[in-house]
């Protein structure tokens, strides 16, 4: 089998094509709330909305994938679904950039010091976690997480509701 | 780290060479193509860097300022340019055998993808939309039953796999025809399982109806050529 003398020459201009994009976006808006285990517990705990909390951070590259998969989520259920994003160990400069980059219009809480992941039993980033109205652990997905399984556990989230 | 993706590719690259193999021991190969394996590693490697790509770019990032998320395949892989990219690589690199070798990669490329679905197994994700029929299965700690999804989607390729190797075996009469026809069987059974599959939007569903079309588009000229060669 011969590659094509081509070959490379495509790959870079794809790319060049690729790299179009980039742009830098203005920061704006008030700085994201702090929030420690204590606040989250309670949070879920008095939740009559199944939760979606997902850990992220700006410098965190897999948490760049899905982020526009949560806020399509949040699109599509927001209104049967609280979600919530738990921004750790980052910047608030670096957590605004982000969020401003993704448009992401679900709420955002600040915690550098990582306390709300090592509360519910997480370590790293991404993180996202399924929780039933109560505060009751549906799911763990540890790392980035997948269209498919991001749509079944919301639906697991919303059929569970259905049949309690 | 987690490597249940990884397992999953494995199992797909691993079945799509098992079918080489056979593929080989029948003595189906023509002579003109070169080695058929590396055919599929290309096909496979560009089909994945250009569905990484088109799916970072999709979700507005640039792989120039964050070259490091082409890595994390796991973010998502855009299923349509990867399949493009994958059949470009295959007609770059056989041109004039390009029929030949479409018609020998089919019954391997459906085994793969086999192996990729079922693959499901090791992800934990295998599960669809909500079923109460009797095998229908609830994922750990609930009462939610639902359709095993990724495993009909497995076995439906192993059996057109299988089909089109029996297909390749009679001798097919029109060169090009299996392998357009694997294109076409590929869209088909990944468009009849995608309802079972929960979705955050519409599904790529544009996509499988352009496989189906231009697989029957492809047997069809196949048929055409050899009429034409035949007067």
């Amino acid at each position: 089998m011969r590659f094509p003398r081509f070959y490379p020459a495509v790959t870079v201009l794809v790319l060049i094509l690729a790299g179009c994009s980039a742009e830098e976006l203005p920061v704006d808006g008030a700085p994201l709330a702090p929030t420690d285990a204590v606040e989250i517990e309670a949070l879920l705990a008095e939740s009559t909305q199944p939760v979606v909390l997902n850990v992220w951070a700006s410098w965190c590259i897999p948490c760049r994938s899905e982020a526009p998969l949560l806020e399509r989520a949040h699109a599509e259920f927001g209104d049967q679904i609280r979600f919530i994003g738990i921004n750790v160990a980052d910047t608030q400069s670096g957590a605004r950039q982000f969020i401003a980059e993704f448009a992401l219009s679900f709420e955002n809480l600040f915690d550098p010091a990582r306390a709300v992941p090592s509360s519910l039993g997480g370590s790293g980033v991404p993180l996202t976690f399924f929780f039933e109205p109560g505060g009751n652990l549906v799911h763990y997905q540890p790392g980035v997480i997948d269209e498919r399984t991001l749509a079944l556990q919301i639906d697991e989230l919303l059929r569970r509701g259905e049949t309690s | 780290m987690e490597f249940t993706l990884l397992w999953a590719a494995l199992t797909g690259v691993g079945l799509a060479l098992l079918m080489v193999n056979i593929v080989k021991r029948l003595d189906l190969i023509p002579a003109a193509i070169g080695s058929l394996t590396d055919l599929i590693l290309g096909a496979a490697v560009t089909g994945l860097i250009t569905g990484r790509l088109a799916a970072m770019i999709i979700a507005g990032t640039s792989p120039f300022t964050h070259p490091g998320d082409i890595l994390i395949v796991r973010s998502g892989v855009d299923t349509g340019f990867a399949s493009l990219g994958a059949l470009t690589f295959v007609a770059l690199t056989s041109r004039r055998h390009l029929a030949a070798a479409i018609d020998v990669l089919g019954p391997a490329a459906l085994a793969g993808l086999a192996g990729w679905h079922a693959g499901c197994l090791y992800r934990g994700a295998c599960l669809g939309i909500v079923s109460s029929l009797p095998w229908a299965v609830a994922q750990e700690g609930s009462n939610v039953t639902r359709h095993p999804v990724e495993i009909y989607a497995a076995l439906l390729f192993l059996i057109a796999a299988l089909a089109l190797l029996w297909w390749l075996r009679r001798g097919v009469p029109w060169i090009g025809a299996a392998g357009a026809g694997a294109l076409g069987l590929a869209g088909a059974i990944r468009l009849a399982t995608e309802p079972l599959r929960p979705s955050l939007g519409s599904g790529p569903f544009g996509w499988y109806v352009a496989a189906i079309g231009i697989g029957l588009i492809g047997v069809w000229a196949a048929m055409l050529r050899a009429r034409n060669v035949a007067q």
